[in-house]
């Protein structure tokens, strides 16, 4: 081993000297310091369950199973069921994956098959720019410029439809700018970053032998795609798309400002609605006693479900890691 | 394992529709990418237009934040953008530190052991914890008992950022080969000396430009502040004490104002964050670029 | 005008600044905190003489939102004249600022409507609340129907479409207040509050005053408005709401609907003229006002010719017994203020100052604010 022969780092002082049985202070100290730190994220991981779940008692025993998820939210008379909200949240999350999905897994694929080297880092770097714009000024863009444009687009749309089955209960009347439908639209710009970062490592990571097999025997460089990326990588994909689900669940400020804050439970996707987040950042600071209670519910709920699709998604993506390490 | 969909091989030149075919999928992702760039133009175009307009020293500098319904021109947002800057900054100070040690335990203490994965397992499930429960977990274990302050918004960030600088931590640190610290061992180093003169320094670059993205990250974090600092006018640099503003919670409270005034000034200030957001970026980067001595 | 108003920011940014700094330095916290403890509401260090020498020291409030544009500059305006106390008005509602005030976390609340008497109970025991009028306002019919200007409305109507009666702009009803319009067939889309509002009680209010067994959805600060209805948080979410959609209508408090450059309708009142959300409005709605012996009254649905019946107030509720001189005599001076130079910033606000009577009645009972020390 060269590295010990040559002049290494700084030799400490009294360098061949054993060390003596117990560990020295200082030496004890840091590892219980790193210990400490990392278990940090635990401590706080729990800490969050337990008090969130602490302040919401009141709503939980007040509610009970019937009331958490009945669609009547009142906070003049006390009743406060998180339907609405639960399906505010599902929605526009749906909509922002099926919207950014398809995009991203493009992108994703562009920058691995399809671009030489040299022009795959400009691209990297412009997805990312969408990452650094912060997500309040993404609200801010959508409430004052994107809102008011698409408003006279989504009316034009609910007439065209009017009348036609399962369009017109999708995309017909009622429309506001403000509404399911632009929150996703958002949404998905804002999630493309992370889902085509993630479905990049994954597909990066199929082996070079099985697309250069495919194309020794003549396949179009979409065809070796179906064939030998996407068998590879379809797993690891899919947990992108779960972090992705999971970032559009968890997000806040944008679709506080443009889902349009109706808490109302409909199929019409130009409709105004609520997501979890959006009501608890808009009504927190004037809630108190079991609205208050209830709002933090809420909190612990949006808590355990992006906790779940995370686990999920992390699941998906460990398997094919380890998919790939058994094949490479 | 079959790498062909199922099609009989044909291994003469493609047949049109094969070549079609292709030439769709490409046409597909580079309009995909093209899609992509459209609101990115769109939002920094607006807010470089907008905001431009309203930038001046007296704006960044200017105090208080003046009522919604004041034109442009009359006071600034001074408050708002010391309130980010010593509201991030002591959020860096306090989850740099600790997430590169908890990087560290991971990485040279773990070892094989389960605890190791699981905090490193746990510490990607926390990346995903929305912000806005973040903001009420702050609110319930210390706003409830010690009242609104930038410090409690200090806390919030910073449990945002932990998890992101551990990740990108111990992804550097996992980089620093083995040799170097055999190398120091055999010198008779302890395992703290090791890592503090030896590994970290060599992955520092990498640290830094992650620690970098986590801080840019949380500059612009909007959900926990609006929760526990209390959006005022005035300047207040005291952190630990009384309520505080930032640069995020005060353009959301700008953006639902119909006033004209209010709107530039919301302007204004997305463009000052976007700026020390891609500052930040930016010397990532560079940082990256520089001083990273091993990379993938 | 502009270079007095950065110069005077200057000025007043300079002094809070010190006054901050000097806050911060001294030792007690102030108690713009929300401790659950209850915890004490005495701010300054007490070597401030407390008369109308210079005062230093913190108020917090918070409450009623439609209070928010006036408390702003007038916070503002303020530093001049008390360049040592720091004002902060929170907002949040005026159901949360009543709550802040049971809870002894804030020195005053504005709110729209008195203490429910359901509340009456959360009052802590040997406390009374004094009610200070500080502001007059019209609430907006807001719309947003193209073609369309100067839309009639009486009550009757506006219960009905609010309800959920009236679906069409080309409804009869509508077309028989106005005959010259050219109303399109285009259906009728409700903008409403999601959040707790005053503008929502007292818009309520007004309709179960005026139109009596058209409007049976009662009066408080949330209703329960028809599924059709596009709810929006806050005010000006509402009036965004409104702006955005093509045969919208809301209600919304008239400064916030002339700033989004909404048009309003014309109300009919009890005198059967059509009139106008305007300052004048409301001022001329509130002279026919007689106050009760606590300074609470409505100024919904008032007589007389110019009167805008839309029209509603705002308190700021104080504790008559404070706990330290130097709070007491900050709210008087604070409030006072209000009640007089601040009235003058009113009209630029859209909102109507307080008739003289309710005003020199308000201004007396500041005598009644006292303290233990």
């Amino acid at each position: 081993m060269s590295a010990v022969t040559k002049a290494g780092p700084a030799t400490p002082a009294g360098s061949a000297r054993p060390l003596s049985k117990s560990r020295p202070l200082g030496d004890r100290a840091f590892a219980l310091l790193a210990l400490v730190a990392g278990l940090l994220v635990l401590v706080i991981l729990v800490l969050i369950v337990v008090s969130t779940a602490q302040q919401s008692t009141s709503w939980f025993s007040t509610a009970g199973w019937s009331g958490i998820f009945s669609t009547v939210w009142n906070p003049a008379t006390n009743q406060f069921g998180a339907m609405a909200f639960l399906y505010g949240t599902v929605i526009v999350s749906l909509i922002a994956i099926i919207i950014s999905v398809p995009v991203s897994v493009s992108i994703a694929l562009l920058l691995t098959e399809v671009v030489p080297r040299r022009w795959a880092q400009p691209i990297v770097y412009v997805v990312d720019l969408l990452a650094v714009v912060p997500s309040v000024v993404w609200g801010l863009w959508g409430i004052i410029i994107f809102v008011p444009w698409v408003a006279p687009i989504y009316a034009s749309i609910a007439s065209g439809v009017h009348g036609i089955p399962v369009l017109d209960s999708l995309f017909g009347s009622p429309t506001a700018g403000a509404s399911f439908f632009t929150a996703g639209l958002i949404l998905a710009v804002m999630i493309t970053p992370i889902i085509t970062s993630l479905s990049r490592e994954v597909i990066a990571t199929v082996p070079q032998t099985d697309k250069e097999g495919a194309y020794a025997l003549g396949a179009t460089r979409w065809e070796m795609i179906r064939g030998a990326v996407w068998p590879h990588s379809q797993g690891g994909v899919v947990g992108a798309i779960l972090v992705g689900l999971g970032r559009a669940m968890g997000e806040t400020i944008a679709v506080a400002l443009v889902a349009g804050s109706s808490a109302e439970v409909t199929s019409h996707l130009f409709a105004p609605g609520y997501p979890i987040a959006g009501v608890i950042v808009n009504q927190f600071p004037e809630a108190s006693g079991e609205f208050r209670a209830a709002l933090i519910g809420l909190g612990l709920l949006l808590f355990v479900i992006t906790i779940l699709v995370n686990l999920t998604a992390r699941g998906f993506v460990e398997r094919s890691a380890r998919r790939m390490r058994g094949t490479s | 394992m079959s790498v062909v969909s199922d099609q009989t091989v044909d291994l003469r030149e493609p047949t049109n529709w094969r070549r079609t075919k292709n030439r769709i999928a490409t046409v597909v992702m580079w309009v995909a990418f093209v899609a992509t760039l459209v609101p990115l133009i769109l939002v920094l175009y607006t807010v470089v237009s907008k905001g431009v307009s309203a930038i001046s020293w007296q704006f960044l500098s200017g105090s208080p934040i003046p009522p919604n319904i004041m034109p442009l021109g009359i006071g600034g947002m001074g408050p708002a953008v010391v309130g980010t800057l010593i509201i991030t900054g002591f959020a860096a100070l306090i989850s740099i530190p600790l997430g590169v040690l908890g990087a560290v335990y991971i990485n040279e203490y773990g070892g094989k052991g389960w605890l190791a994965k699981f905090i490193a397992f746990m510490a990607d499930v926390m990346t995903g914890v929305p912000s806005i429960v973040m903001g009420l977990f702050i609110f319930t274990i210390w706003v409830l008992h010690f009242g609104y302050s930038g410090l409690a918004g200090s806390f919030a960030l910073a449990c945002l950022m932990l998890p992101i600088v551990i990740r990108s931590t111990y992804e550097m640190l996992l980089l620093v080969p083995n040799h170097l610290r055999e190398a120091s061992y055999a010198l008779g180093a302890t395992k703290s000396r090791v890592t503090l003169t030896v590994v970290l320094p060599a992955a520092v670059g990498g640290i830094v430009s992650g620690a970098l993205l986590a801080v840019a990250r949380a500059a612009g974090e909007t959900a926990p502040l609006v929760l526990v600092i209390l959006t005022v006018e005035a300047t207040n640099t005291n952190l630990f004490s009384g309520a505080n503003t930032a640069l995020s919670t005060q353009i959301f409270v700008n953006a639902q104002s119909p006033y004209v005034g209010a709107e530039a000034r919301a302007w204004g200030a997305a463009l000052t964050l976007i700026v020390i957001s891609f500052l930040l970026m930016i010397i990532a980067r560079v940082v990256t670029a520089r001083f990273t001595k091993y990379t993938r | 005008m502009q270079l007095r108003g950065s110069k005077q920011a200057a000025v007043a940014g300079g002094a809070v600044a010190a006054a901050i700094a000097l806050a911060a330095c001294s030792s007690s916290t102030t108690s713009s905190t929300s401790a659950p403890a209850g915890g004490a509401t005495t701010s300054a260090p007490a070597a401030t003489t407390s008369s109308a020498a210079a005062l230093s020291g913190t108020l917090n409030a918070s409450g009623s939102t439609f209070q928010t544009n006036f408390q702003q500059a007038a916070i503002s305006a303020f530093k001049t004249v008390q360049p040592g106390m720091t004002v902060n008005y929170g907002g949040g509602g005026s159901g949360a600022g009543r709550s802040a005030l049971y809870a002894n976390t804030v020195q005053f609340a504005g709110s729209d409507s008195p203490i429910p008497a359901a509340d009456k109970s959360k009052v802590p025991a040997g406390k009374t609340v004094l009610y200070f009028p500080v502001q007059i306002g019209p609430i907006s019919v807001a719309y947003n129907l193209s073609g369309v200007t100067g839309l009639k409305l009486d009550a009757t109507t506006i219960a009905k479409i609010f309800s959920g009666k009236i679906t069409t702009w080309n409804d009869p009803a509508i077309k028989a207040l106005n005959s010259g319009a050219n109303l399109p067939s285009t259906p009728i889309t409700l903008a409403v509050r999601s959040d707790s509002s005053g503008t929502t009680q007292n818009f309520s209010k007004y309709l179960q005053a005026a139109a009596a067994s058209a409007w049976t959805l009662g009066s408080a600060s949330t209703i329960d408005w028809p599924k059709t209805a596009h709810a929006a948080n806050g005010g000006s979410g509402l009036a965004q709401a409104v702006k955005a959609t093509p045969g919208s209508i809301g209600y919304v408090d008239f400064s916030t609907a002339t700033a989004s450059g909404l048009s309003s309708a014309s109300i009919k009142n009890s005198a059967g003229s059509f009139v106008a959300p305007s300052p004048a409005g409301a001022t001329a709605a509130a002279s026919h006002v007689t106050p009760a012996a606590d300074l609470t009254f409505s100024t919904v649905d008032e007589p007389g010719a110019d009167s805008y019946p839309i029209t509603y107030q705002s308190w700021d509720l104080v504790y008559a017994e404070q706990p330290n001189a130097n709070t007491a005599a900050m709210l008087k001076a604070y409030i006072g203020y209000l009640l007089g130079d601040g009235q003058k910033l009113l009209t630029q606000l859209d909102l109507a100052p307080l008739p003289a009577s309710i005003d020199s009645a308000a201004v007396a009972q500041l005598d009644k604010i006292t303290s233990a020390s």
